[in-house]
This record gives C-alpha cells, structure tokens and sequence, in this order.
C-alpha cells in the first residue's frame, strides 16, 4: 500500500466519515508502517479536539440578551436620525476648526499694521532708470543729459 | 469573543430582516449571516504562527500523554475534554479563517460539502480544498506535537 494514498485518505475526509473498509484499509497499513501510524493517530487526535471543540457547551453571560437589545436600539436610533444631521455629527469638529481658521485670518488681514518689507524698502531707493542704466540715484543724469549724450554720440559717428 | 460574534449575527438579522424574502430556509439565512459574521472576526484577528512542543501547557502535554498511542475510546474527564478544547483552539488560530470555518463545519459539525457551500456562499470544490488543507495542516502540526509518542507502546496503532 501506498503510504502518500494512506495519508490522502487521511486528509480528504474526516475520520468518523471514513467508509469501514477505508478504515480498515488504514489500520492495517499503519501496522506495518510507522510514518503512516503516526499520520492515522495524529488524525485520529485532531478529530478528537475538534469534536470537543464544538461540543463544548458556551454559556452566555446573563446580561447577553440586555446587552444585544441596547445595542440594537442604539442601532436603530442612529438610523433614525436625517442624513445631514449624522453628516453634521461626524463633521462638525472639522468645519467649526475651518470656521475659526477662516475668522482668524480675516481679522489678522483688516486690523495687523502693515510692515513694509525689505524688497519693498531695496526697491523704493532705485528708480527705474537707475537700475537701467546701473547707477544709483545720487548719480543720475538728468533727462536731457542723457538726450545730449546719445545725440552727441551719433553727430560723431556721422561725422 | 463568541458572545461578541452572536451579538454582531443578532443585530445584522435584526437590520437585515427585510432582505430576507422568504425563499429558503429561515435556519439557512441566519446561518448564513453568522458564517459570514464569523469568517469577518476571524479574518481580523490575528494568525498564531506554528506552533510547537514548547508552546504547549503542562495540562496540554499530559494530555498527550494519555492519548497517544491508546484505541482513543477511553472515557474523557471533564478537565481533559477542556484541555482538549483549547488545545483545539491554538491549533486552530494557526490555519486561515477559511480554513478554520471549513474544517470546524464539516469535521466538528458534521456538515456536507453542499450545506458548507451553502452557508459561506463558496463553490464545493472550494470547500473540499480548503477543508483538505485544514486537515493537512493540523494532521502534520499533529504529528509533530505528538513527537515518538504518536505509534503506541507496541509500535502499533491501537485498533
């Protein structure tokens, strides 16, 4: 006999459910040898605590019913309540934080003091023709400075 | 656990008892919705890895003791049948929870393969294959628990 066709025996059905003479079969295989003896007993053992598993009788608590009843009435006046009022309920704490974020940050724009900034303050001691020309302010030439210089120049490169 | 679990079935057949519409069994419905229960609780608790000689009790391992290698019709004591059961509860903790509904409904229960399929809403053949792994599984954690005790006194299988 096959000790892999043994321990299939074994493994597809539960022991109780074995046909006599597939029982049969297994207890005279097992005698003669050990690897499918300890297969047919270790089988034999798990079909014993899984039966007292089941068996074993599960007394409830004598609050159980009590318990079950609460639970369900809880249940049923959650469902009771509308939709946007549970939609309230889970979202308030987020929207009231929004809310006072919002306030917040409206007050601090109309009322905090404007502070110029420093690119504001650089930008105010240039003016534009300074920064397009490179020079600062103190060295300026004035419009027709400017005007003369250009026109000088061409007259020359004329000439 | 158990009365967690039963108070979870009560209160989804309460909720759900306008979708049951009469068709099938009414023990067929609520079995349904306790599986479905159960196999949710079971899949959210934690898997104990394998387990091992050590991780054994001193009750658990007499235990073993006394059952090994013996015919397995001795009368049981009220204390061994306990031990038994939770032996049977580690064993279990160590297989999927598919696993564990398969094995306990069909080895514990008695349950067919179609009743099974029923209850879970799973093919037969997915049924057969996971009750077919459930009891390899606790045959070879079984065998390796049970160590040399496995083949009796005689090196034979008590008939």
């Amino acid at each position: 006999m096959n000790q892999k066709h043994i321990i299939e025996i074994l493994d597809n059905s539960p022991l109780p459910g074995l046909s006599p003479g597939d029982l049969e079969l297994v207890k005279s295989h097992s005698n003669e040898c050990e690897s499918c003896a300890r297969a047919y007993q270790a089988a034999r053992l798990s079909t014993m605590i899984i039966g007292e598993r089941v068996s074993s009788p599960i007394e409830p608590s004598p609050f159980f019913q009590t318990r079950v009843m609460a639970a369900w009435r809880e249940r049923q006046a959650l469902e009771n309540v509308p939709a946007w009022s549970r939609l309230w309920r889970s979202s308030r704490a987020l929207v009231s934080s929004m809310a006072l974020t919002t306030a917040a940050l409206g007050v601090l724009s109309f009322f905090a003091p404007a502070i110029p900034s420093a690119a504001d303050e650089t930008a105010s001691t240039y003016s534009a023709e300074a920064v397009l020309m490179g020079q600062q302010s103190e060295d300026q030439m004035s419009y027709e400075q400017v005007l003369n210089t250009i026109y000088n120049d061409d007259d020359d490169d004329v000439r | 656990m158990v009365e967690e679990a039963a108070q979870e079935v009560f209160l989804k057949a309460f909720t759900q008892l306008d979708s049951y519409e009469g068709r099938g069994s009414m023990e067929g419905w609520l079995t349904r919705i306790a599986t479905n229960t159960c196999l949710n609780i079971l899949r959210s608790a934690k898997r104990r890895p394998e387990l091992s000689v050590a991780d054994l009790t001193e009750d658990e391992s007499h235990w073993f003791d006394t059952n090994a290698g013996t015919a397995g019709d001795e009368q049981q004591t009220v204390e061994d049948k306990l031990v038994a059961s939770d032996l049977a509860d580690k064993l279990l903790d160590t297989l999927p929870a598919e696993d564990q509904v398969a094995l306990l409904m069909m080895d514990g229960e008695n349950a067919s393969v179609k009743e099974v399929a029923e209850a879970t809403g799973w093919s037969e053949s997915k049924v057969k294959v996971r009750a077919f792994r459930a009891r390899r599984k606790l045959r070879e954690t079984m065998e390796k628990l049970l160590g040399p005790k496995a083949v009796g006194r005689e090196g034979k299988v008590a008939q």
